[in-house]
């Protein structure tokens, strides 16, 4: 399959956070007002001015404290369950890049609340946000604007460990496979999190909801089918507007 | 809704158009969100060292119009090929951000406040106390009555982001004081 992909190697993540602040500099993205609340994960969430998050998650097991550091995104579903639903609701304001596969929110494009919901809530990973003064929403871009020229995403471009990798979607799955035999032999429970369906393929060595509440889903199978359907009743959805 | 028979055999219809025209490629989607081009074309690039720890990694200041527009990794740099860390990454800020300091700040001794001051007033200050103190703590010779002229109550405490020319020149104007503590150190 052609198009680009992320893989975010979650072994060499040192949760420097260099990733996040390109991310923000980059899109011109203002800074968010947070307080300290006892963690190095800041800001708390992601919202419609923060795309990427690197998240803390700090657990004892065993009387071993494990750290584990997930660099949140948008997953750039090859199906974008998001899309289907926004396009039900009638909204066009959600596409997919033919040539990358980005899939890209428009945030001027005003959407309700209720309608808001409806999309964050088909998506499986918790991604899309709302400005609730603008009324738009947004995430990650796959910075469009610097792939389309040939530039590597902010976010890959700053990684200074290698965690954050970028290219097309044969050679970076390639190099996933090669990553995962290789830690494999150390962390039994290595894998990749949902490869076959996202541009965005975490490698994580523990169980990923470790991780991060949203970090992948158990049955694949069931987003694409769901999205499948919304894609197959779209049509009258959208007629039932006008008739209805 | 009450849908007639009629009525389906129409949404069917209509319906079954439509996706034909789509699949056939006829996307009607607003792309203009993101039509914009690359802000950093033709930008002239200009490249720089990062002023934060001692790794000291490369940087390209992208300027248009003498305006700096974006700040990112330079990858041609051997050390950090391209990376840049949360204080790298946010460099941009560091000419944009509204609350940078952009007047000398002075606090006076066991005073509360900061004051704003020029840098003719800060230039003359930091003069007038190494004036001071070379006088006070200037040795001519020791005491074995060997002529040493130093200058033991400043020590120098330099940056790891100076160049060899600038270092030569900082430590030539230190000795020529009579400097003797002179460290170059940049995780401060």
């Amino acid at each position: 399959m052609a198009g680009k992909t992320f893989l975010v190697d979650t072994t060499k993540c040192t949760a420097c956070r260099g990733c996040q602040v390109a991310c923000k500099q980059w899109n011109k993205n203002p800074g968010t007002k947070t307080i300290q609340r006892g963690t190095h994960q800041n800001p708390e969430d992601l919202c419609f001015s923060t795309f990427k998050l690197v998240r803390f998650s700090e657990m004892e097991e065993k009387g071993k404290i494990n750290w584990y550091f997930f660099a949140d995104q948008c997953r750039h579903c090859i199906e974008p369950p998001c899309m289907y639903t926004a396009q039900g609701l009638g909204y066009k304001s959600i596409i997919r890049d033919e040539k990358t596969g980005a899939v890209l929110f428009d945030p001027k494009v005003k959407v309700k609340a209720a309608d808001f919901k409806t999309i964050k809530d088909s998506c499986p990973w918790n991604i899309p946000r709302r400005d609730e003064k603008t009324e738009g929403i947004a995430k990650c871009t796959m910075c469009i604007d610097r792939i389309r020229e040939g530039l590597l995403p902010a976010c890959v471009k700053a990684c200074p460990t290698g965690t954050m990798n970028f290219g097309d979607r044969d050679k970076i799955l390639d190099m996933a496979q090669k990553s995962l035999k290789e830690l494999k032999a150390v962390y039994p429970k290595a894998k990749l999190l949902n490869a076959e369906i996202l541009r965005t393929v975490f490698l994580v060595v523990d169980d990923p909801q470790k991780y991060h509440k949203f970090a992948a889903v158990d049955d694949p199978t069931a987003i694409t089918r769901i999205a499948a359907i919304k894609k197959l009743i779209q049509p009258f959805v959208s007629l039932s507007r006008f008739i209805g | 809704m009450n849908v007639t028979r009629r009525d389906f055999m129409k949404i069917s219809g209509v319906t079954v158009a439509g996706a034909t025209l789509s699949q056939l490629g006829f996307d009607l989607t607003p792309v203009h969100a993101y039509a914009t081009e690359l802000r950093i074309k033709g930008a002239k690039e200009t490249t720089t060292v990062c002023c934060y720890c001692s790794v000291g990694c490369g940087q390209i200041v992208h300027t248009s119009g003498g305006k700096i527009i974006n700040i990112e990794g330079d990858p041609d740099q051997p050390t950090s090929e391209g990376a840049l860390c949360t204080k790298g990454a946010g460099a941009f800020e560091l000419v944009t951000h509204p609350q940078r300091l952009t007047k000398v700040m002075y606090r006076a001794p066991r005073s509360t406040k900061w004051e704003a001051k020029s840098w003719d007033w800060a230039l003359d200050q930091i003069a007038k106390k190494i004036k001071k103190n070379r006088d006070k703590s200037f040795t001519e010779k020791n005491a074995k009555g060997e002529v040493v002229n130093r200058c033991n109550g400043i020590a120098a405490i330099g940056s790891c982001h100076i160049n060899n020319e600038e270092g030569w020149l900082y430590q030539k104007f230190l000795r020529s004081l009579g400097l003797v503590y002179i460290e170059m150190e940049a995780r401060l």
